[in-house]
């Protein structure tokens, strides 16, 4: 699939005898098409669909990059958004679309990880439908609990939690939702029970947690922030592997409290296209993306939105998709998640 | 900082020419999309959006609100001439605006409703200006168990809207409830009557829903008799006039319409929506003769009304206090912000009291600019609903359809908004009211995730609503108007 035109030119060659003169000939033929290709595309508006509301995060995070993206390509990337299913209604009018290099999608980690688990029929296979182009930006979460909260630390809190099992609650943005799986990982590795309350909004959960109707909720650095300046929150640790820049002063969980070196949860967003892109296009994309990551201005203005820049190649985002369906699906198993 | 030293902080802000051109931009913006039924501040504020990326954060936020408060004056317009909600908000004001219009008295309803709007936002204004802190932490003392039981009583209140036939009534909130179940639920992440369609996920859009029973339905009602349907009457200054009885019923309905917006406004989650309905069962149950209602009552558009646009302008209260929006539209608003850089919450009124108090101040402005709007001016906006019906009709329809589009581009909700309304023809050929099928619909969520929030946070002890002073007044009185209804009704026999 991803090798589509080469695919091709040598299908094309395939019903000739292989002679030397045939092979240069294809060769030629293929070398002078991709630089023509170049040239050519986009040639018309590109449509990025993105699964969220105009005007909420993962829209904004999207909008910064296909800004300069525009530029680059000479051409209007246009923003679609089509809300709905968790970002999944976004995958799956992109997918609509259809692979002729001129609709694309940035999404959220959701639908291409742990969406095929919860929903009944996702109506696409990551596998075999999703063509990865670049991780965008990264995001850790925060536990956070009230202000006035009786634990100041990690392993305070852990402690509590350990003294009455069950007795403590915490927030999340919904069954199955990164903010619940990694309140149930966090569970498990320290040992602990802690009472599942799903919300619909992060804002519903710092409420909750200020008016101490439960205890904690992991969630975004920025949810927590406005509050943590007025003492409302407190944060108690980062699911990041190393210190986050947003948020220098709050620890990481990994090997602090008992907890083990290796725990890490993160959500994140990547740019994807529909599986038959030509991979011209792909790559074409990614160095662009990778371009407009390395510029200090878009990581300042995704840090402050609470995203780290990331990119790689579109085979490390697809290790990524892999590995995360994993890490998630084990943790759906444990807690049974309804589909 | 004091609410003074706000104030004037604030009118140094809302007076700069930039911010106050784009608020009168703003509220004509409003007006215009209230008037044309179909099309609400929803598909506005999306296609303003990206401009705002352009412009300073404060103009921004000053323009996208008078699209929002604009939209509410606007309104009442087409539910008063034609029977048309100009905005779901405004549904309510059709139940008696649109009786007077047939009277002849159509200049007095638009009258009435402009006055409310802008007395409801003006004390709405008040409210948000002595009780901002206040109400910030309130709303932090509101905990699920309150959440639920007030939802119940404002089900239960609201349900008597058509109380003449409670059977009729009682079979629309429970049609309203079950439509509501559809959707993921928020406990298990079970899907619920979703058919395996995704756009169903969420639920029914509430818009298409809206637009659907009140707009597209109408519309359909009234193909069958257009030519008889008369225009809209010119309305003119003088024939605004109230009389002194019009005089005499308003102001207690527009005081008892703005306490109950300005409060269920600023409660997170809750909206102008409900408010208005509210305010409507309210004056109901006040009214002397309750059965003027639905025949012209003055009081009947006055309450809603002033509720309506209190409920607008304490909106802001959660949205900008907590980060919490009422109602899409203000997350809308949130997004304004968040590209600005500007993160709501608490710190919000110390942060950025130039963009509090300046926000607060520009509504105070764009009331005005409303009034000077509407009253004189009337003329025009009236005149764009006395285009023929065979250029209006089709007219509504593509409004309607883009409406319902620009909420979250989906073609599914266009087809959901034809099913609706054609469902809703019938339903009003048999004479059941849409209104509480909406109801139904807005609250049954609410109450169910309240409900369930506060069970499962109080493992599985129901004392949880009687152990807790507010909500146990919620029950209470939910329960004593339950008992008064069936007691009226047993001697009414």
């Amino acid at each position: 699939m991803k090798r589509d035109l080469i695919g091709v030119s040598n299908s094309a060659s395939g019903g000739l005898a292989f002679t030397r003169r045939a092979a240069l000939a294809a060769a030629a033929a293929f070398a002078l098409a991709a630089p023509a290709f170049a040239q050519d595309w986009p040639t018309g508006p590109v449509h990025v669909y993105v699964g969220f509301p105009a005007g909420s995060s993962p829209d904004l995070l999207a909008r910064i990059i296909t800004e300069p993206l525009s530029q680059k390509l000479g051409q209007p990337v246009v923003v679609e958004n089509k809300p709905g299913a968790g970002g999944v209604i976004g995958v799956q009018q992109m997918l609509a679309a259809g692979p002729d290099g001129h609709a694309f999608g940035t999404t959220i980690n959701g639908p291409l990880t742990t969406a095929g688990r919860l929903m009944p029929d996702l109506g696409y296979d990551v596998a075999k439908d999703i063509q990865p182009v670049a991780l965008i930006a990264t995001s850790p979460l925060v536990l956070a609990v009230a202000g006035d909260a009786e634990a100041t630390d990690l392993a305070g809190f852990i402690e509590l939690a350990k003294a009455e099992p069950g007795a403590l609650s915490y927030g999340s943005v919904g069954q199955g939702s990164g903010a619940h799986l990694t309140a149930e990982l966090f569970n498990e590795a320290a040992g602990i029970e802690m009472l599942h309350v799903p919300f619909t909004a992060y804002a519903e959960v710092t409420t909750s947690i200020i008016g101490r109707e439960i205890d904690a909720g992991f969630m975004a650095p920025s949810a927590a922030l406005p509050h943590v300046a007025s003492g409302k929150l407190k944060m108690l640790g980062v699911t990041s592997a190393e210190p986050f820049a947003q948020i220098p002063d709050v620890p990481v969980i990994a090997g602090n409290a008992g907890m083990p070196a290796d725990f890490q949860a993160e959500l994140w967003n990547a740019f994807i296209a529909p599986a038959g892109t030509d991979p011209n296009v792909v790559a074409r994309l990614n160095t662009e993306i990778n371009a407009i990551l390395a510029d200090p201005e878009v990581q300042k203005k995704l840090l402050d939105m609470g995203w780290q820049a990331a990119g790689g190649t579109p085979e490390d985002l697809a290790k990524r998709i892999t590995d995360d369906t994993r890490m998630w699906g084990a943790v759906i198993d444990k807690v049974g998640t309804a589909k | 900082m004091t609410a003074w030293e706000g104030l004037a902080h604030g009118f140094n802000v809302a007076l700069q020419p930039d911010v106050l051109a784009y608020c009168l931009l703003g509220v004509t913006l409003g007006t215009f999309i209230g008037v044309l039924p179909g099309i609400g501040a929803m598909a506005a504020i999306s296609l303003l959006l990206p401009i705002t990326f352009y412009i300073s954060p404060e103009a921004a936020l000053v323009m996208l609100a008078g699209v929002y408060y604009g939209a509410q004056y606007g309104g009442a317009v087409a539910s008063i001439l034609l029977r048309l909600p100009g905005t779901p908000q405004s549904a309510v004001t059709t139940l008696d605006g649109y009786p007077m219009a047939q009277q002849g008295r159509a200049g007095v309803a638009l009258f009435v409703s402009m006055v409310s709007s802008f007395a409801g936002s003006m004390l709405g204004i008040v409210v948000l200006v002595v009780l901002a802190g206040w109400l910030s932490e309130a709303a932090t003392a509101f905990r699920s168990a309150e959440y639920a039981a007030m939802m119940v009583l404002g089900l239960v209140a609201a349900s008597t809207i058509g109380s003449d036939r409670p059977a009729k009534a009682f079979a629309m909130v429970t049609l309203g409830l079950i439509l509501g179940c559809v959707g993921t639920d928020v406990n298990s992440g079970a899907q619920r009557f979703t058919f395996g369609i995704p756009e169903l996920m969420d639920g029914i859009n509430l818009v298409a829903l809206a637009m659907g029973l009140f707009g597209v339905a109408e519309v359909i009602g009234n193909i069958r008799n257009a030519e008889r349907h008369a225009a809209p009457e010119r309305v003119t200054f003088r024939q605004m006039m109230p009389s002194r009885d019009d005089l005499k019923r308003m102001p207690a309905a527009t005081l008892r319409g703005t306490a109950l917006g300005s409060f269920f406004g600023a409660l997170p989650g809750t909206g102008s929506t409900l408010s208005s309905f509210l305010s409507y069962a309210v004056e109901r149950r006040v009214a002397r003769h309750p059965e003027r209602f639905g025949k012209g009552a003055v009081e009947g558009v006055a309450g809603p009304e002033a509720a309506n646009n209190a409920a607008a302008i304490t909106a802001f209260v959660p949205t900008l206090t907590l980060g919490i929006p009422g109602d899409p539209i203000m997350a809308l608003m949130l997004g304004a912000l968040v590209i600005h850089g500007i993160q709501p919450g608490p710190e919000m009124l110390t942060a950025r009291p130039d963009m509090f108090w300046g926000l607060v101040v520009s509504f105070g402005i764009g009331n005005l600019l409303l009034l000077i709007l509407n009253l004189p001016l009337i003329g025009i906006w009236v005149s764009m609903l006395r285009i023929p019906f065979r250029y209006l009709y089709p007219a509504i329809l593509i409004f309607v359809c883009l409406g319902v589009y620009s909420v979250r581009g989906s073609a599914f909700d266009i087809a959901t908004v034809a099913v609706v309304g054609l469902c809703g023809y019938l339903l009003a050929l048999a004479r059941f009211s849409p209104a509480l099928l909406l109801l139904g619909f807005v609250l049954g969520p609410l109450i169910e995730t309240h409900l369930r929030r506060a069970m499962l946070i109080s493992r599985g002890d129901p004392m949880v609503f009687l152990e807790r002073p507010i909500a146990c007044a919620f029950v209470i009185a939910s329960v004593l108007l339950i008992g008064l209804s069936i007691f009226q009704n047993l001697r009414r026999r």
